[in-house]
């Protein structure tokens, strides 16, 4: 209880800050959230994606 | 003003505007033994023989109705059968014993109402910002549109002097190869006999690459190329005459042919649009 109390004291308690923290919210938010949608979504498909299986088809330029 | 009710007559029930008690509708579901009803107060018969007399015919002490034609008539129901609702299970824990101050726990109490509120409004601002994208990207071109509104010409394939045409956009598209001779003439060319005047080298990126659209400017007929009077472009519609820049010359178009968006990636090569 004491962090909300903390937390409420320094960011919530004055518009400018709460609307300050939504907005760097937001932008954590989205970068986490999509990031980590797509790692679940790569890991889940393992293997099936073009650059799981891109090495296969290569060719070397030497 | 209870008497200016009395002497209106008819209208009198609708110019006083009263405020009444009047006992709850709330009626119980089962119907209970009947009563004797409470004696009646006003004895309206009893004869007027005193100040004292009164009492009991008019309301005394306070006023406790008022009457007025501008006042809003309102009806009071006596909720007195009505027992007031027990909220302690929507209560905080903090507030639930009335007796003891909410000042200590205030900073908690709120911080979690704000933290509610900016969490509903992180994810509300993530969600609205994807669907307001995804609405305004699908106004753009899609990639195989994309792909379709570009050509790209081999400039090797194209001799020195020669005029070639291509369909771009549904348009022909010119790209003539100029010869150092024809450069030179429409460098020299002075701006103020023009009718758009317009210098040669604003109008190409490489000097020996004049690259048009093909529509006449006056009434969109494609000219022919290497004609006219002045070695460029004739519309044949309407005579319209157009030298090696694309620059009108003679005739009735009021402007030069377009020069569209182009660019070389390599020598070799030009990418219009």
């Amino acid at each position: 209880m004491s962090l909300l109390n903390t937390v409420y004291r320094s960011v919530f308690r004055r518009t400018s800050t709460f609307t300050l923290s939504i907005v760097l919210g937001v932008v954590l938010f989205e970068r986490a959230f999509d990031q980590g949608a797509d790692a679940l979504f790569e890991h889940l498909n393992r293997g099936k994606l073009w650059k799981h299986i891109k090495h296969q088809y290569e060719q070397n330029e030497d | 003003m209870l008497s200016l009710a009395a002497r209106s007559g008819a209208f009198s029930p609708y110019l006083s505007a009263t405020s009444y008690g009047v006992a709850g509708q709330l009626k119980p579901l089962v119907s209970g033994a009947v009563l004797q009803g409470d004696k009646v107060l006003l004895d309206v018969k009893r004869p007027f023989l005193s100040r004292e007399t009164l009492s009991g015919q008019a309301a005394n002490g306070a006023l406790s109705a008022t009457a007025g034609i501008n006042g809003p008539a309102t009806v009071r129901f006596l909720h007195s059968d009505v027992t007031v609702p027990e909220f302690s299970d929507y209560r905080r824990a903090e507030v639930a014993d009335s007796r003891k101050s909410s000042r200590p726990s205030d900073d908690a109490r709120k911080g979690f109402s704000y933290l509610v509120t900016g969490v509903t409004t992180v994810a509300t601002a993530y969600v609205a910002k994807n669907v307001v994208s995804q609405f305004v990207s699908s106004m753009s071109a899609s990639a195989d549109v994309l792909a379709m509104s570009k050509i790209e010409v081999k400039l090797s394939d194209i001799p020195e002097g020669k005029n070639m045409c291509f369909k771009w956009r549904g348009k022909p598209l010119f790209i003539r190869h100029r010869t150092p001779k024809e450069i030179e003439q429409e460098a020299q060319v002075d701006l103020s006999e023009l009718r758009d005047p317009q210098h040669d080298l604003d109008r190409v990126k490489k000097p020996e690459w004049a690259i048009l659209i093909g529509v006449c400017t006056h009434l969109g007929c494609v000219p022919i190329a290497n004609a006219g009077d002045f070695g460029g472009y004739y519309c044949p519609c309407h005579g319209s005459h157009y030298d090696a820049s694309g620059r009108i010359r003679k005739g009735p178009a009021p402007l030069n042919l377009e020069v569209p968006y182009y660019e070389f990636p390599s020598e070799d090569l030009v990418v219009v649009g």
